[in-house]
């Protein structure tokens, strides 16, 4: 039998399929686009279609992210916060403070060693600090996402961007653009404003996470330049799985089969 | 246009009642619309006031009286406060201000407020609501009267207190033509006393596990009837909500069925419909047992010094006074109603919700009772984003359903 997560985020759409072992079998992540529903159905027929195995195998969905209620045929739809902090403790197991930078929502959850959330904090308000930050940036230095993690390598911290609305970071960006500013200087700003960010909603629900073993997850963790300019702010060591996308959805799935194995009527 | 509203709202609610369907949440609404009617009756002798004016007083007096943030809070649950904060951009507000002020001096400038005849500013709870009745004050040429609110109940600061308030008693007669009756003052009390009684009684019974309470039976409640108090339609109000409550509890019926999470809830209220109730209730069988206003914070009023019992009750409030009485108060409500969780909705761009919130956090964390912090425009629905609002709801019952109880 088999046990499907899907996390549907703002950006991306995430499946996870594992067996009754734990094991991930398949996993796959398409763009979430205007049409959830479509999204969905696709990123399932993906998972699965990797995996070979029939949908009438899936012995239990659980959806996550925030158009988790749109998944039909579900077992139940669990928080990203729940699930996230369930799938890095797979993954990374010993992880008690986990930072979560998604396309809408960043957040700092604190966790029991069994992988239990004790704590969380959000960003409230406004998206600066999160993934969408990061893709309006991406658009003002006109580099695409998915390369400018390496993009601060050799800056020496130079610059600062000031702005914490994502809009007039945009300009304040572009500004720095038409002075001259060197590109690595730049990029290496817009990473320490989205760690600094992070790292106080860290400091809210635990002051003294020095101790603690971090790990991020979320897209925004493929950020080689995000995840160093945290590990800075924090001044913590900070571990990123290999697939940092996914870990909802995995979380997801685990949690699927728990509820399943403790006796939920699987649908 | 508001008369028609309220005066309707009124009769409807008053059929209900006569065919049988009555609640304490029917009666207390009625009294509302009652209020609203003559507020918007347009017979004059209205006064517009702070929030801990000395409502008993004023009813003594026969001045149809209200705090200011009512308006906004009417116009919130009525789902169409927008324009009238975006009114106030006009007027020199900062769009962070807060949205209860916001409103009230919106609809003052649409012709929403009804004309007062004097205006009753208090230094406490905030310095917003006193900004507001200065600017109604000019911009309706009338006088105020400012109680100056101490922080802390001693001897000197209750007979400063109430001194203002005989002052006061002198300012309304001078409007209305009539001094203040003694015999009327001492029925008012009488009646306050009376519906503290009842509130007092009601409280307890909301203490029970299961509590016989559910999310918005309770919601406004304290802050509301603070405006009754003094009058027969108080006693009436406190004494449903008394016996509905006496009555789940002899019939084991709790707010919520299966209960399974009690809150806390922090300061005021999300005016606007949003929901919460029903994800509380239907998801995860959880209540709001107790809101930080609903406590009786006040001794009953000597009738034989009633200025000094008003005014001891005016300083005591949760409000007042430092943030660690603020704190301790908090904490002895989670004990007292074995709370698992608080929700602190922060309301934007007030001291009272966002300064004080990191120490309540902790006060709370250190009984064991972690707090779910927002950050909300109680008032203004366009701030609102339902699928945030919702993750942090649920994200925190998630993680209270894997803690231990911290009374267990
Ligand atoms: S929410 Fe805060 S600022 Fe607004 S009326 Fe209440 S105490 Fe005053």
């Amino acid at each position: 039998m088999y046990f499907l997560g899907i996390d549907i985020g703002s950006l991306s759409c995430d499946a996870v399929l594992i067996d009754d072992d734990e094991n991930v079998i398949a996993s796959s992540v398409v763009p979430t686009g205007a049409r959830n529903r479509e999204s969905i159905a696709r990123v399932s027929a993906e998972v699965l279609r990797d995996a070979g195995v029939d949908r009438g195998a899936v012995r239990a969905t659980v959806s996550t992210g925030y158009g988790r209620d749109r998944v039909d045929d579900r077992l139940a739809s669990v928080t990203e916060i729940t699930c996230h902090a369930r799938g890095i403790a797979k993954l990374v197991p010993g992880t008690r403070l986990l930072v979560d930078i998604g396309g809408q929502d960043s957040k700092a959850i604190l966790m029991a060693r069994d992988g239990r959330v004790v704590d969380f904090a959000m960003n409230d308000k406004c998206a600066a600090g999160t993934g969408r930050f990061l893709e309006a940036m991406a658009r003002a230095l006109q580099v695409d996402i998915d390369e400018m993690g390496p993009l601060a390598a050799g800056a020496e911290g130079r610059q600062t961007i000031s702005s914490m609305c994502t809009v007039f970071a945009e300009s304040e960006v572009v500004s720095l653009i038409a002075d001259g500013t060197p590109v690595n200087e730049i990029v290496h700003g817009i990473n320490r404003s989205i760690a600094a960010r992070v790292a106080g909603m860290v400091k809210r629900i635990a002051p003294d996470h020095g101790a603690l073993p971090a790990a991020m997850s979320g897209g925004v963790a493929r950020n080689c330049g995000v995840v160093a300019a945290l590990r800075g702010a924090l001044g913590c060591e900070v571990a990123v799985p290999a697939l940092p996308d996914t870990v909802g959805a995995l979380g997801a799935a685990l949690i699927a089969r728990e509820r399943c194995a403790a006796g939920a009527a699987a649908v | 246009m508001m008369h028609e509203f309220f005066s309707n709202l009124e009769s409807g609610l008053s059929k209900a009642i006569d065919a049988g369907e009555a609640s304490p949440r029917k009666i207390y609404a009625r009294e509302l619309a009652r209020l609203g009617t003559r507020l918007y009756g347009g017979n004059g002798g209205v006064a517009w006031c702070g929030i801990t004016a000395p409502f008993d007083l004023l009813n003594a007096m026969g001045v149809t009286s209200c705090f200011v943030e009512f308006v906004g809070a009417m116009l919130a649950s009525t789902g169409v406060v927008g324009s009238f904060i975006e009114e106030t951009d006009h007027m020199g507000y900062s769009s962070d201000a807060c949205s209860y002020h916001r409103a009230v001096m919106g609809a003052s400038r649409k012709g929403m407020v009804p004309e007062p005849a004097f205006l009753v500013g208090t230094t406490n709870p905030c310095s917003g609501g006193l900004a507001v009745i200065e600017n109604l004050a000019r911009r309706f040429g009338k006088r105020q009267y400012v109680l100056h609110i101490p922080q802390d109940q001693s001897g000197g600061n209750v007979r400063f207190l109430a001194e203002q308030l005989r002052d006061l008693s002198a300012f309304v007669a001078a409007h209305t033509g009539a001094p203040l009756d003694p015999d009327a003052l001492r029925r008012a009390v009488s009646n306050t006393n009376e519906a503290r009684a009842l509130m007092a009684e009601a409280y307890e019974f909301a203490k029970a596990v299961p509590s016989p309470v559910a999310t918005k039976d309770l919601a406004n409640y304290g802050i509301v009837m603070a405006l009754f108090l003094g009058t027969d339609a108080a006693v009436d109000i406190a004494r449903a909500f008394r016996d509905e409550f006496a009555k789940r509890v002899a019939d084991t019926k709790s707010g919520v069925p299966n209960e399974k999470v009690r809150l806390l809830w922090i300061q005021n209220r999300i005016q606007f419909k949003n929901g919460i109730d029903d994800i509380l209730a239907r998801e995860y069988g959880a209540s709001v047992v107790i809101d930080e206003l609903n406590d009786i914070t006040w001794d009953a009023i000597d009738p034989d010094e009633p200025f000094e019992g008003i005014a001891r009750r005016s300083i005591s409030i949760p409000f007042n006074g430092s943030i660690a009485n603020r704190v301790a108060h908090l904490k002895k409500l989670a004990r007292e109603y074995r709370v698992h969780g608080a929700v602190n909705p922060c309301n934007w761009g007030c001291r009272q919700g966002t300064g004080a919130r990191g120490l309540i956090e902790e006060g709370l964390k250190e009984i064991g009772v972690p707090v779910l912090n927002l950050e909300v425009d109680c008032i203004d629905s366009r701030k609102f984003t339902e699928g945030q609002f919702r993750t942090r709801i649920e994200a925190f019952m998630e993680m209270l359903a894997g803690r231990p109880s911290p009374w267990s």
